[in-house]
């Protein structure tokens, strides 16, 4: 079985009736490597379609939860459950519950570094005090507003005042939560979280392909978001000190946000400070202040050192990504596609109102960056297919986008591989404007395709 | 990926049953068993198709049984007449499967499994009726559609997929405003099948319910049913489980029943 991955969590969601006989059937070990390749940070089985479940068939897949986490420090769990579900599987693993319980998709997400929309009010009950607290402290340093309800009576009178909380938690389980170095993407900044006491294990948590690439990509500011940070030795002194200094080589900047200059040694801070980190006490001083970001390059053009540019390789395969692109953009729109003009320059785009555009990165044997710039008919029109219904709303146009552009990258991924070429794609990236994205690729060359949709215009390029 | 003009294409290639099978269902409907027996005889393929059917070991002849006749008379009127349905409906299906892991013995097994559920079902409700009994025969019909059009967009369809949480019923529906109920539907007239088939069937799919309380009682049983035998290891492992959605609350009044009626501890 194959998860759907979003905001950094991978669900699994069988259906039906799930006992010893089955459950392995539904998931393997297999299918759990595969979801966690794709970079997530949280991974569940839904019980959502589940109607039937017993003991024998959660053992496997706890069994499967336990390897996981031994290999790779992710967190585990179940999802989408009633209350009658989370008693029984309480009452199957009293005292034992190794793995965490999330009363829905949408709860366990608040609990994942890569959730965008932080800042929510959040009221939260468990039978059990450790269990309120240790979910009070996580959603705190997720930057959220818990407010714990002390008993149940609490909690029902408080939730009766539904205006007051964006959500509301209970029958919810926190077992052992991820140690992985989570990444989120913020508008043009990339969110790193490290915790506790940092060593030289970072170097096996801190994923540096991807933050390659997302340099490569055109990302030019990442935070390291250091609250949780206890204190660093040397060997993560050194680490990040090699990190800023191959930074400055595509004029991007390393900042840190909430580490306590008490936590780490004074010569600490000031060599770092030296290579080029940049410290900030809280998050919003960052994300709230557009003219810092601009500053900072969240916002700002790429300015790579080693600009690097499309070479014959990379033609001979454009086909592949044409087809790529062309066939999915099909394939959601039900229209046909007819390809109007081949040139190899930088990108060029005629009209920029009412176009949205989105971008996505890969790496590997060769790598480069697809773009796909959208009239908002034909983005629209795409993500009616994933999200069933017509929308005018954006945020959700972009976030669907995203998804799509994901598609293209998947089906270039398999493509590239019947010709024996591996690569692995980045997370993609979407731009509100035309403006947004040529801030990072303007003086970029590639292979530009202009491509017609019905009478719609539609804009691929293909560059490094 | 599917457009309109395929499913028109797909419902125009559904050939109308044979001739042989109309006059077959026509005795079984009269009551005349001889009759009937005698018309299935002279579709060699047919034969071969009940000799292997009533030979299985749930059957539990221990010497083989090959005579029509005989066959006919094993399985009754009901059970002959689903018997001469399921027949028809492996016409409709495949020689190769590619977008599900089937074959023709798994699948002959999973119209096996449903048939003899249904029956069980249909016991316990204490239902007698013969078109009823045969309702059963036409939901696997979804599966064959389904991967006659989908087969040549499998990799788009795991693209898709593993982004978004869909199934194959609501992107045939988003695409092509029809579902793969529907093509059923279809399938279901050009094979003049009683119409209380159909309307079984589609309520099935979990997303129709009927506004008739005794067909909509009957479609939460066979879409819990459904889902019932799709858990089953052979069918998840052959890409079944998900084909459609499960609806849990539509099945919910009937689910601890049903628990009962199949002995799940």
């Amino acid at each position: 079985m194959r998860a759907i991955v979003k905001n950094g969590i991978g669900v699994f969601t069988p259906q039906g009736f799930l006992d010893g006989n089955n459950a392995s059937s539904f998931l393997n070990l297999e299918d759990i490597e595969a979801t966690i390749n794709l970079n997530v940070d949280i991974i569940l089985v839904s019980l959502r379609k589940v109607v039937f479940f017993n003991k024998n068939g959660l053992d496997i897949f706890v069994k499967l939860f336990t390897k996981v986490r031994q290999k790779n420090s992710t967190t585990v769990g179940f999802c989408d459950y009633d209350k009658k579900k989370f008693v029984a599987i309480n009452k199957f693993y009293a005292g034992e519950l190794a793995f965490s319980l999330f009363k829905s998709l949408e709860i366990a997400s608040l609990f994942s570094t890569s959730f965008k929309n932080q800042q929510k009010n959040i009221l939260l009950y468990s039978e059990d005090k450790s269990q309120r607290t240790a979910m009070a402290i996580e959603l705190h340093d997720y930057g959220h507003n818990p407010v714990v309800a002390i008993s149940e009576e609490d909690f029902d009178k408080k939730s009766l005042n539904n205006s007051a909380y964006d959500y509301v938690i209970d029958y919810t389980y926190l077992g052992q939560m991820g140690e992985k170095i989570a990444t989120r993407v913020t508008g043009n900044a990339i969110i790193y979280t490290i915790s506790a006491f940092l060593d030289a294990e970072i170097g096996n948590t801190f994923n540096i392909a991807y933050h390659n690439n997302s340099l490569n990509v055109g990302f030019r500011l990442f935070i390291f978001d250091a609250y949780k940070v206890v204190s660093m030795n040397i060997h993560a002194f050194n680490f990040f000190s090699k990190l800023s200094t191959s930074a400055a080589e595509y004029n991007a900047t390393i900042a840190f946000v909430g580490l306590e200059s008490t936590k780490i040694p004074e010569s600490f801070i000031e060599n770092m400070e030296d290579s080029g980190i940049i410290f900030y006490d809280q998050m919003d001083d960052i994300l709230l202040n557009k003219e810092l970001l601009k500053e900072l390059g969240a916002s700002s053009a790429a300015n790579i050192k080693h600009k690097r540019v499309i070479d014959k390789d990379m033609v001979m395969k454009l086909p592949d990504f044409i087809d790529a692109t062309v066939a999915t953009i099909e394939m959601m729109t039900n229209s046909k596609a007819i390809k109007e003009a081949v040139e190899v320059s930088k990108i060029e785009i005629n009209e920029h109102e009412g176009r949205i555009a989105s971008s996505i990165g890969f790496y590997g044997d060769i790598d480069g960056m697809v773009i796909l710039v959208f009239p908002s008919k034909i983005a629209k029109k795409a993500c009616e297919l994933l999200i069933g219904e017509s929308t005018d709303d954006v945020e959700l146009i972009l976030d669907t986008l995203a998804e799509l552009v994901n598609i293209v990258g998947g089906k270039i991924k398999s493509l590239l591989l019947d010709h024996n070429i591996n690569v692995n794609i980045t997370l993609p990236r979407t731009y509100h404007n035309v403006s947004d994205l040529l801030e990072v690729v303007e003086s970029k060359k590639g292979v530009q395709v202009n491509l017609a949709f019905d009478d719609d215009k539609f804009l691929f390029f293909l560059t490094k | 990926m599917i457009t309109r003009n395929n499913i028109s294409d797909f419902i125009d290639k559904i050939p109308p049953s044979p001739k042989i099978l109309q006059e077959t269902i026509r005795y079984l409907n009269n009551g005349d068993l001889n009759k009937a027996a005698k018309t299935a005889t002279e579709d060699p393929a047919l034969s071969a198709f009940l000799k292997n059917l009533v030979n299985k070991p749930l059957y539990g002849f221990k010497q083989e049984v090959s005579d029509i006749s005989q066959i006919f008379g094993i399985l009754g009127l009901s059970g002959s007449q689903q018997s001469v349905y399921n027949y028809m409906l492996t016409l409709l299906s495949p020689k190769k499967w590619n977008l599900f892991h089937l074959n023709e013995i798994s699948f002959d097994e999973l119209q096996a499994v449903f048939s003899i559920q249904w029956q069980h079902i249909l016991e316990h409700l204490k239902i007698v009726d013969k078109d009823i009994e045969s309702s059963i025969t036409l939901l696997p019909a979804s599966i064959i559609v389904s991967e006659a059009l989908f087969s040549k967009s499998k990799e788009d369809v795991e693209l898709l997929r593993s982004v978004h949480d869909l199934n194959y019923n609501t992107i045939l529906q988003r695409l092509c405003d029809t579902t793969l109920f529907d093509i059923c539907v279809e399938i279901s007239l050009k094979w003049d099948m009683p119409q209380v088939i159909p309307d079984i069937v589609r309520c099935a799919s979990g997303i129709n319910p009927s506004k008739e309380k005794d067909i909509n009682k009957l479609g939460k049983w066979m879409h819990l049913l459904l889902f019932y035998e799709l858990s089953q290891p052979l069918f998840v492992e052959a890409g079944l489980n998900d084909f459609i959605e499960f609806n849990i609350d539509y099945v919910e009044d009937i689910y601890e029943e049903f628990l009962e009626v199949m002995g799940v501890q």
